[in-house]
């Protein structure tokens, strides 16, 4: 007993001394920055007080006036509401897919899986010109159905539910991974049809998964800078559109530090919720999975080709259309990718996806571990979404002005939006290893260090593996990274699409589409590459897949 | 087994790989100019190369967004300036800039020489052009309908859901289209314009790329009017797929539809490297930069008797144009931009 009361303890130390790497990240570039620009805000500084543009500092009377502005109220409905049809919409279309995903095998099944995440790389502009080559009024749909969505709101939901999709269908997966066969045998010998079976046996396993990514989706979408923008037009600006405004165009800092506070307190909430919601996932996983098992009726084939069907009108045909227009480009475009620039280019997004790839590893793997048994820690993992990104950008100018076009403030701030992704995925893989196998590991004598390098580290491998890809996804489209300060050296593929698509010409559209083309190429070979695993290793390493039992 | 072979090695990697990189990044910049410009700066390696061969100095080129968040950045760092010179700030800022006191004079022989465009104290104008309307010569041919005279034309029910705008609010182009109906209309008579537009289907982008890339007609949307620069159909066919003999698009220069945008490069207050930095003013003024900027930045050289870019024969210059006080501009502009979003997006 005293022997493992010692070893309870020196773990705790261990989480505390792990824990203060990510933490004093987080605070050194997320925190301290949102913290000093609303500083800023409340002094009424910046020197501009004399242009008028100046409401000079914080008081309940001001806060009060900015929210009797009713368009900003509308902002805020706005913002939410979108953001709760996406999730719904979400749900309704990703539930099937993932269910279709975690029960049947096919063929391709496995890359399906990989590619979910595509288009997470889509630079927004870019998407939303694949969204109208099929929706909009020169689109496909219009030529053999006359239907043009430009300007309706379907339209934005569609782009939402482009971004986000795989959130939940990867979420789903793993969720119905875990619903016990032997439990569902039960029920269906004792009579449930398999509607019932579902919502009596899957349904409540696969629900706090399901309420967890939704909660991402929600940040997402409620921060949300994108696509819905692009596709609607600033009659549905966010919420977060308005801070933009405020810091980057007005310095109207001290209205934009109020908006900033209520949007913070709203996006902070859905992240509690998360945590609280992810930490009842963290329970072992059961050793009775169920097997995965070929379509074998009518109706299950008739539900895999409906999954793949959502998957291709949702998120491939965006994507196969702007292929389409690449390859009807020419070889005039297709030389865009010989030119000096773009070879500079590819460079530095090789380079600076690598770098933040392998930091958000490491802190997001210390993160994880250290938050282990605080609910607390593991919010703290999420407040990169939570904080405004302006707010971070414009902070950390005024923090570290020195430092603001230095390369390592560059991958700091790549890092800093990538790492909380490898965090999630990790933190429910160490949910789901047994407390007993450290125990019998520590009892036979090995070290802590020993412990996690022969069980901890190989069990959670594979959601290692599933977080750097997440992370490296949203390196490579980086959002948000616009904000920060740039130099003509850096150019990555991104900046170098939208700098196509800053000026005119036929030519310009054509090379920027096949740059992102390229784009999407490079992601794919990130993620085949980082979830690459030989079948039968994952199977006995991963307590998820450990061999069912037959019903 | 796999995994307990290739686990520390990985580990290994990137913990090497994380270090390296926080190690190897940290180095202070030593004698270099610091030079801060808007995103759309360009201008080709060689001559760039060339000025740091001559003046004996590296250039560290500092991107800050547009020129209204590249100024603001400026503003917000004053105490400890992040450059030493800044190109981009253009007359719609330049009083902005003087009253937050962020620029320092400079009294080189650029500054002496006439140029063909002007800018107050302190700002040494570089390069000049317009915002105006540009229309998709296709669509008009397939509609039949006629060119719109004037603004009030745009009101009327005939090009009802024809033109797109970008939001002054996020938008430079977009804020000096809004500038120029004030100036072209009168202050009253302007906002009663932009309420006709809202009515008569008019769409506001956030920014030009995505009302040029994803609303305007020539490019899959189906506004066949958008308020863009009177060079862009020169770029049209600069970076047209095959050979044009004449541009796809035309620009419309309608009476209050023409704002002239001047630019200018100056030193900024408390920055260090002040030879070089004139250096580099007087450089942005040289004959080579001053026709290299014509097709790289799509702008006309301010500098008297620079020879004219062969593309640019297809970017018709304005006749005429109304233009602002910029001490209104300074005082008045986001009390415009406020109403504007009252009255169009409320």
């Amino acid at each position: 007993m005293a022997l493992f009361a010692h070893y309870q303890r020196s773990a705790a130390l261990r989480r505390c001394a792990l824990a203060a790497v990510p933490l004093l990240f987080l605070a050194c570039l997320c925190v301290a920055p949102m913290l000093r620009l609303l500083a800023e805000g409340s002094a009424g500084g910046a020197g501009v007080s004399n242009t008028g543009a100046q409401s000079g500092g914080y008081s309940s009377s001001g806060f009060i006036a900015l929210w009797q502005d009713s368009y900003l109220r509308g902002r805020l409905v706005w913002s939410l509401l979108q953001a709760a049809a996406s999730c719904a919409m979400v749900l309704v279309l990703g539930l099937p897919v993932a269910w279709v995903l975690a029960r049947f095998d096919f063929a391709g099944r496995s890359v399906v899986l990989r590619l979910l995440m595509l288009p997470f790389v889509m630079p927004a502009l870019v998407a939303s010109l694949g969204v109208l080559a099929l929706w909009g009024p020169q689109g496909l749909a219009m030529q053999f159905f006359g239907l043009d969505l430009q300007d309706t709101p379907w339209l934005l939901v569609y782009g939402n539910v482009f971004f986000n999709l795989c959130l939940l269908v990867r979420a789903g997966v793993d969720g119905l991974g875990q619903v016990s066969s032997s439990q569902l045998a039960a029920a269906r010998t004792l009579g449930a049809s398999p509607w019932r079976a579902f919502w009596r046996i899957e349904w409540p396993t696969v629900r706090p998964w399901l309420v967890s990514s939704l909660c991402l989706v929600f940040l997402y979408c409620f921060s949300g800078f994108g696509i819905a923008l692009i596709l609607g037009g600033q009659r549905y600006a966010t919420l977060e559109v308005e801070i933009y405004t405020l810091v980057a165009h007005e310095l109207k800092l001290a209205e934009a530090g109020m908006l900033a506070v209520v949007t913070m307190a709203i996006t902070g909430a859905a992240a509690l919720l998360y945590t609280l919601r992810e930490s009842r996932l963290a329970t072992p996983a059961r050793g009775d999975a169920l097997a995965l098992r070929r379509p074998s009726t009518t109706l299950e084939r008739g539900m895999v080709a409906l999954a793949l069907g959502i998957l291709l009108l949702c998120c491939a045909s965006p994507m196969l259309a702007i292929a389409l227009r690449v390859l009807l480009a020419g070889p005039g475009a297709w030389a865009v990718l010989l030119q000096e620039d773009t070879a500079a280019a590819l460079w530095n997004t090789l380079r600076f996806s690598g770098m933040a790839v392998c930091l958000a590893s490491v802190l997001g793997l210390a993160h994880a571990l250290a938050a282990q048994r605080s609910a607390l820690v593991r919010w703290a993992a999420l407040l990169p979404f939570v904080v405004s990104p302006i707010t971070v950008a414009f902070g950390l100018l005024l923090l570290y002005p020195q430092w603001s076009a230095s390369l390592p403030l560059l991958v700091a701030a790549y890092t800093l939006l990538a790492y909380p992704l490898v965090t999630q995925s990790i933190t429910s893989a160490l949910g789901a290893i047994p407390a007993n196998l450290h125990r019998a590991a520590h009892t036979l004598g090995a070290s802590p260090w020993r412990c996690f390098w022969r069980v901890t580290f190989p069990l959670i491998l594979p959601a290692l593996r599933r977080g750097m890809a997440f992370a490296a996804a949203s390196a490579l489209g980086e959002f948000a990274v616009s904000l920060f300060l740039a130099r003509p050296e850096w150019t990555t593929l991104t900046t170098l699409i939208y700098q196509r698509l800053g000026r005119p010409g036929a030519n310009s559209l054509n090379e920027a589409l096949v740059l992102a083309c390229l784009l999407v190429l490079l992601a794919l070979a990130a993620f085949l590459a980082l979830e690459y695993r030989p079948a039968p290793a994952a199977r006995t390493c991963t307590p998820q897949r450990a061999r069912p039992t037959h019903a | 087994m796999k995994f307990r072979a290739a686990s520390p090695f990985t580990l290994a990697t990137l913990l090497t790989a994380a270090l390296a990189t926080a190690a190897g990044a940290v180095h202070a910049e030593v004698s270099k100019l610091r030079v801060l410009t808007h995103s759309s700066f360009a201008l080709p390696k060689p001559l760039l190369a060339k000025f740091e061969a001559d003046a004996g100095i590296k250039l560290s080129i500092i991107k800050a967004g547009d020129a209204g968040e590249m100024l603001n950045k400026l503003i917000l760092t004053r105490a400890r300036p992040i450059a030493d010179v800044v190109y981009g700030i253009d007359n719609t800022l330049q009083a902005k800039a003087a009253s937050a006191d962020v620029l320092e004079p400079y009294t080189g022989a650029a500054l002496q020489r006439k140029a063909l465009a002007t800018l107050s104290a302190n700002l040494v104008p570089v390069n000049y052009g317009y915002v105006t309307l540009n229309y998709d010569k296709a669509s008009f041919a397939k509609s039949g309908t006629a060119l719109p005279q004037s603004l009030d034309d745009l009101a009327k029910p005939a090009y009802k859901g024809m033109l797109v705008v970008q939001n002054p609010a996020t938008s430079s182009p977009g804020n000096a289209f809004l500038l120029s109906t004030i100036a072209g209309m009168g202050e009253a008579a302007a906002f009663d314009w932009w309420a006709r537009m809202r009515a008569n289907g008019m769409k506001v982008a956030k920014g030009w790329s995505e009302a040029y890339y994803t609303d305007f007609a020539k490019n899959g949307g189906k506004y066949p009017l958008v308020v863009s620069y009177a060079t862009s159909p020169a770029a049209e066919v600069f970076y047209s797929k095959t050979k044009l003999t004449e541009a796809p698009t035309g620009s419309l220069a309608l009476k209050g539809a023409v704002f002239q945008q001047v630019e200018g490069v100056a030193l900024v207050k408390g920055g260090a490297q002040r030879e070089a930095a004139g250096k580099f003013i007087e450089f942005m003024r040289s004959p080579a930069v001053q026709e290299a900027l014509q097709t790289e930045m799509w702008m006309f050289a301010v500098e008297p008797g620079t020879a004219k870019a062969d593309a640019m024969r297809f970017a018709a210059e304005p006749g005429s144009f109304d233009s602002l006080p910029s001490a209104d501009i300074a005082s008045k502009n986001s009390e415009w931009v406020s109403r504007w979003t009252k009255v169009v997006l409320k």
